[in-house]
């Protein structure tokens, strides 16, 4: 029994290893990828793009435009002078916010009294509009206390702020973002690459008619999807190390965790995500559905609702399914806090239990529907 | 012109044979559009919290009863230090608010602070978060100010304060399925397309037929046609599908601008990626190769297009990069003419962006579909 189902292992290593091409892609994709997101994706808010309508032109109102205009969550666009021209900016999407001051600002406020200020955020992306909402209220909360302490100069009257929230981040005290993103990068990628590049081990041998050389063996149905599926978790695993290190070493995340910890964890979470390829693989008919299957189910939701992106506890109902349905949300949690937080696999004893869970689902029924048949 | 008709009826035959196929379309245009809209929440929902009260006074409670849904859940009210680091490290609450026991006290001398941890494994959404903290806070405290008495009336009807008065345009109540459930469906947009085409054309590569149809009387643009033209019918046609059942249907999201420009500007966007399929298919030998490629083509452009990383917030790296992306154009598009609003006045640079683009592509895929068969 193990001489067979070595030979089937053996068998699908040589196919794997026989197309150059294939092979040098599989190990140069992961890496391209992680490198251009890397290096692309910001998530921050920042420099965002403002407008000022001033028709008041003081010396307070340019104060006012200076306290925006000196943070570093906005950058000045210009001065426009009427609502048309600022209307035409936001529709070409040239700035995201627009600030109008009234004329008689500087006048009501030297006087003691309330102005109002007006705001346009463009909402077209809406959460950004929300941080730019609550950024500008930041600002101008702010600016209102600076006047309130002169004002409360001038009353002879200590008028301080009642309360301070103070903010402190664990884990990730400058909340960089790579040590944000490159965790989330290593659990995406290695759920969708390994679930690409074996969506197609069955299928394939389906269509070209070759799947029949197994249906005549002697070989039982679990010999051969789990011999099938050795060589693509071996090159998975292989690409879990060169992605960690490029993580650590290259783009420097934070990493105090247990690497061994974390590498166990990898190779339950790779095995699980090959096994859902194959699971792809054995449900479809043509290689074209396949590979579209794959990507339509590992490319985008391993992104949305694996948590990397928002957090699982906002999502809706619908989005809340999705996530127990990929493997990626379990691993998160494990990277994260093997990454960041130090622990070691002792806290994550469920998660873990839930890829093991996860895996024996996926290769019963891949090796169920796997039946020795003629149809 | 029959010749070709010919082609593409056989082309649309040999697509459409595969049920599962047509499922998955179905699945990609409908639900998939609908749990990336609707599941997805950018926003600060349901934000796990716990809370410390050392203070245990009538302010921190009061202060306390004003973290609320659906901002905030909050999870439990701890008493130490150690478990607030457990709920943290073990992930089940993302964000702590510590009141200290002088609390009370020091708030009526003004000198109050409460403390924020975060959980800086998240950075974003973390940061949101606190936000909404500090502006609850901040209405506390001035609600505070307000109450205490003689002082109020008249010193806060003359009381020299800036009030912000922010609209929101296009989404005025910031609702993120309008923008998600696009986002998603112009995902979608982009990787039917160059996924099918790229593996209709590889299909028959691998098994020989090209060869066939190269020994008919067909030329060989004629079949560069009939590979391309069935991929933009039925994808433009699911898409409009997709805008009028589930953007319009059930997101509710009001379409400002015109349907009839944005149909054809997808024909055009849906013909580039096609081009870029082809031109795939062409330099590669088999789809495993092809799906290697398509990964690091595909991911990087859905993910730094312009969803999640905003252009104006780009390294200059990814600026540049993003330039070649027709998706960034067609993402600049499709917000700007249904959200927006937006006539040709304002998009025909975007049109202009994929035209180009796509025009280059078109011309190098069919270059080297000659070069690779020709006759």
């Amino acid at each position: 029994m193990f001489k067979r189902f070595s030979g089937i292992v053996k068998k699908e290593f040589i196919e794997l290893l026989r197309d150059k091409l294939a092979l040098l892609l599989i190990f140069i994709a992961p890496v391209l990828v992680i490198f251009l997101e890397g290096y692309g994706l910001v998530l921050d808010v920042k420099k965002i793009p403002l407008a000022f309508l001033d028709y008041d032109r003081s010396k307070l109102s340019r104060e006012y435009v200076n306290s925006f205009v000196n943070s570093e969550y906005f950058k000045f666009y210009r001065l426009v002078s009427n609502y048309k021209e600022a209307e035409e900016l936001i529709k070409k999407g040239k700035i995201r916010a627009l600030i109008v001051i009234p004329s008689d600002f500087s006048r009501k406020l030297y006087k003691w009294q309330n102005v109002q200020v007006q705001i346009l955020v463009d909402g077209t992306y809406p959460n950004r509009a929300q941080i730019v909402k609550g950024y500008v209220s930041s600002i101008n909360f702010k600016f209102n206390m600076k006047l309130l302490q002169i004002y409360a100069k001038t009353l002879e009257e200590k008028e301080k702020f009642p309360i301070e929230v103070e903010m402190r981040a664990w884990y990730n005290p400058a909340l960089e973002s790579k040590n944000f993103i490159m965790p989330g990068e290593l659990v995406t990628i290695l759920c969708f690459y390994p679930i690409l590049i074996s969506c197609l081990a069955i299928v394939r041998e389906k269509e070209l008619g070759s799947i029949f050389n197994f249906y005549c063996s002697p070989a039982k149905s679990w010999e051969i999807v789990l011999g099938k599926a050795i060589p693509y978790i071996i090159v998975s695993f292989l690409t879990y190390l060169t992605l960690f290190f490029i993580t650590v070493f290259v783009f420097k995340a934070k990493f105090i965790g247990n690497f061994i910890a974390l590498s166990i964890g990898s190779f339950l979470y790779i095995s699980c995500t090959v096994g859902l390829g194959f699971l792809i693989s054995s449900f479809t008919k043509t290689q074209i559905t396949a590979m579209l299957l794959a990507f339509v189910l590992a490319v985008l939701p391993s992104y949305l609702y694996s948590g990397y992106l928002c957090p699982i506890s906002s999502m809706d109902l619908s989005g809340q399914i999705m996530s127990k349905f990929i493997p990626a949300t379990y691993f998160l949690k494990i990277v994260r806090g093997i990454y960041l937080k130090g622990l070691g696999l002792g806290f994550y004893i469920n998660n873990l239990f839930y890829l093991c869970l996860y895996g024996f689902i996926v290769y019963t029924l891949t090796i169920l529907r796997f039946k020795k048949r003629i149809d | 012109m029959r010749r070709l008709v010919v082609l593409l009826k056989k082309e649309f035959l040999q697509l459409l044979r595969d049920k599962i196929l047509i499922i998955v379309l179905i699945y990609a245009f409908t639900i998939d559009v609908y749990v990336g809209g609707k599941g997805v929440k950018l926003e600060v929902n349901n934000f796990p919290t716990i809370i410390q009260d050392q203070s245990k006074s009538f302010k921190s409670r009061e202060l306390i009863s004003r973290f609320r849904e659906p901002y905030f859940k909050i999870l439990a009210f701890v008493e130490s230090d150690k478990e607030v680091v457990n709920w943290l490290d073990k992930g089940k609450a993302s964000m702590a608010i510590i009141i200290p026991p002088d609390f009370e006290r020091k708030v009526d001398k003004r000198q109050g602070k409460i403390q924020v941890i975060i959980d800086g494994t998240m950075s974003i959404t973390a940061t949101m978060a606190v936000s909404y903290v500090a502006e609850i806070t901040n209405d506390y405290a001035i609600e505070l100010l307000e109450r205490k008495g003689g002082v109020t009336k008249h010193f806060f009807e003359n009381f020299p304060q800036i009030d912000e008065r922010t609209r929101v345009l296009f989404n005025p109540n910031c609702l993120s399925h309008w923008f998600m459930g696009l986002a998603e469906l112009f995902n979608v947009v982009t990787m039917v397309p160059l996924l099918i085409t790229a593996a209709v054309l590889i299909k028959e590569k691998e098994y020989g037929t090209i060869e066939q149809l190269l020994v008919t009387p067909v030329r060989s643009w004629e079949i560069f046609l009939a590979k391309i033209l069935p991929t933009v019918i039925i994808v433009s046609l699911l898409t409009m599908l997709s805008i009028f059942i589930m953007i319009k249907g059930v997101f509710k999201v009001p379409i400002r601008g015109n349907l009839f420009l944005f149909y054809i500007v997808t024909c055009l966007y849906i013909f580039s990626l096609s081009s870029i399929g082809i031109a795939i298919a062409t330099m590669v030998g088999n789809l495993s190769q092809a799906m290697m490629v398509i990964m690091i083509i595909l991911v990087p452009m859905l993910m730094i297009s312009g969803v999640w990383t905003p252009p104006e917030a780009m390294r200059l790296f990814a600026r540049y990069a993003s330039l070649l992306s027709p998706m960034r154009y067609y993402l600049d598009f499709g917000y700007g003419v249904i959200l927006k609003g937006n006539g040709l006045k304002y998009v025909w640079q975007d049109i202009l962006g994929i035209i180009l683009i796509g025009g280059l592509l078109l011309f190098f895929s069919a270059l080297r579909f000659r070069q690779s068969f020709a006759k």
